[in-house]
């Protein structure tokens, strides 16, 4: 790659200004470090898992105000985690996170058990109780 | 953002620390603490010694559920392999609990002593929000303290100095999952005013070429790259369109998006050969330098013709699955010739 190649797409949304270092050739064929703006590339995969993930946090969302899934399950998906690390983190066993996802089982926690979740999820306990009414902004 | 940005830092015992920018993060912060330290090393270089360039598929780790496809060493080793060999002495310490972790860093930065430290993406908020995913293995450097917490230097992401809050440190430090960073905290002790780094060299180049070659199981190194492209071929018919997608996108993250200095490595490898070359005053270096560099230049190819792939995953052909699959061949075929020539060669530079 030449430094003339070196991608400057416009991709602030992305990279908010950020700029990438790339290894490339100069004119007298040795290599120096190009900053870059960014690349449509980056962008559009970056964008994929991004969009995946707010997706599957506003389903979730969804689930939780009709009822069907816990307020943990939205602030796990938040926090990008699974039940086994939100377990590891919370210092609580994964089954029992898996079980606690359900509403029903959720209403009836110990305070204590609360608070471990609220603390690992780096929320307040008030938060854990309810979802946004609004989605996430992208 | 309106604050006026800093390069130049005073650390706590008075000494000065410029921030450099690198394109990777561990290269980055090595070679960083390396020039704290008074010598002064080049990212490439550092990269070179350690055997930074890897190329490995793990199907059994999940990444956010994907497998992942590396096209480095194992996190840290890099620094630990440079290290070793320019016989330099090293602290590096994981710890078991996060209060003792963060007492230790703050310790240590208060005599002046800059810190390496691997931290989890998610909780850093200095990143770009579509940066942050959870990712075990972002590297940088902490400064000093201040009232915000902590001053660290970010050589792969930023272009100046910024603050991170005791709070993220402490969570992103800390975090769970795959390649649990436990507070992993390093830097020189001492380094050599004038090591071998020729010999330095030669000891990463051969480690690099039996990473590349010898490992005799086929998720690594070329042969894992011939498995992961005969793969590639394979998912659509497999997977179905969208999920075999989904798949390249994320081997694209791995080598493309992750800061690698482009074509996951392979210019910063090149760079080490052409640095190398100048060394040793060997021809035969320069040339492989420049066959690095055409490498790189397919497995960029391969990252835009799967970039349109992906486009067109709702209308579908033009680019097909075959051609990346195809392109990942022609690397691993080409890595293959030119690792083995970089054998040889090795075999014949004297230290």
């Amino acid at each position: 790659m030449k430094v003339n190649d070196v991608p400057q797409d416009d991709v602030f949304d992305y990279s908010q200004g950020i700029k990438k270092g790339n290894y490339a050739l100069d004119e007298q064929g040795k290599y120096v470090m190009v900053p870059s703006k960014g690349w449509d590339v980056d962008e559009l995969i970056n964008g994929l898992a991004y969009s995946e993930y707010l997706n599957k946090l506003e389903e979730t969302r969804k689930e939780v105000l009709a009822g069907k899934k816990s307020p943990l399950a939205y602030y796990m998906e938040l926090r990008q985690m699974i039940p086994q690390l939100l377990g590891k983190t919370a210092g609580i066993a994964a089954f029992r996170v898996k079980r606690h996802l359900r509403p029903e089982i959720f209403a009836r926690l110990k305070p204590s058990l609360l608070e471990a979740y609220a603390s690992a999820l780096a929320i307040t306990k008030e938060e854990l109780k309810t979802v946004p009414q609004k989605p996430k902004e992208r | 953002m309106t604050e006026e940005f800093v390069t130049e830092e005073t650390l706590a015992n008075g000494r000065k620390y410029i921030h450099g920018t690198a394109a990777h993060c561990e290269t980055g912060v090595s070679s960083a603490l390396f020039r704290d330290k008074g010598l002064d090393i080049s990212e490439p270089m550092i990269f070179g010694i350690g055997s930074g360039i890897f190329f490995g598929h793990l199907p059994f780790i999940k990444w956010t559920g994907l497998p992942i496809t590396t096209f480095r060493s194992i996190p840290g080793l890099v620094f630990k392999k440079a290290a070793k060999r320019l016989d330099a002495k090293i602290f590096r310490k994981r710890f078991r609990s996060p209060q003792k972790g963060m007492d230790e860093l703050r310790r240590v930065i208060r005599t002046g002593q800059i810190v390496g430290v691997t931290t989890n993406v998610y909780w850093l908020s200095f990143f770009p929000r579509r940066y942050r995913f959870n990712f075990n293995g972002h590297n940088f450097i902490v400064l000093y303290e201040n009232e915000n917490g902590f001053r660290i230097s970010d050589p792969a992401l930023l272009e100046y100095t910024t603050d991170c809050s005791a709070f993220e440190m402490e969570r992103a430090r800390f975090a769970k999952g795959p390649l649990e960073p436990r507070g992993l905290m390093y830097y020189p002790l001492f380094i050599p005013s004038n090591p071998d780094i020729r010999k330095a060299c030669i000891t990463g180049m051969t480690d690099s070429c039996n990473q590349m070659l010898k490992i005799p199981i086929p998720l690594f190194g070329i042969k894992g790259m011939r498995y992961v492209a005969r793969k590639v071929i394979q998912w659509p018919g497999k997977l179905g369109y969208i999920e075999a997608c989904r798949q390249l996108a994320h081997i694209l993250r791995m080598q493309e998006e992750m800061g690698t200095g482009g074509a996951g490595f392979r210019y910063m490898f090149a760079a080490f050969l052409q640095e190398a070359g100048e060394l040793f005053g060997s021809k035969v270096l320069r040339e492989l330098s420049d066959e690095m560099t055409a490498i790189g230049d397919i497995w960029r190819e391969f990252a835009v013709v799967s970039s349109r792939i992906i486009k067109q995953r709702k209308s579908k052909r033009e680019e097909t699955f075959d051609k990346a699959g195809g392109l990942m061949l022609i690397c691993a075929g080409r890595e293959e010739e030119l690792f083995k020539n970089l054998r040889d060669t090795v075999a014949t530079l004297k230290s």
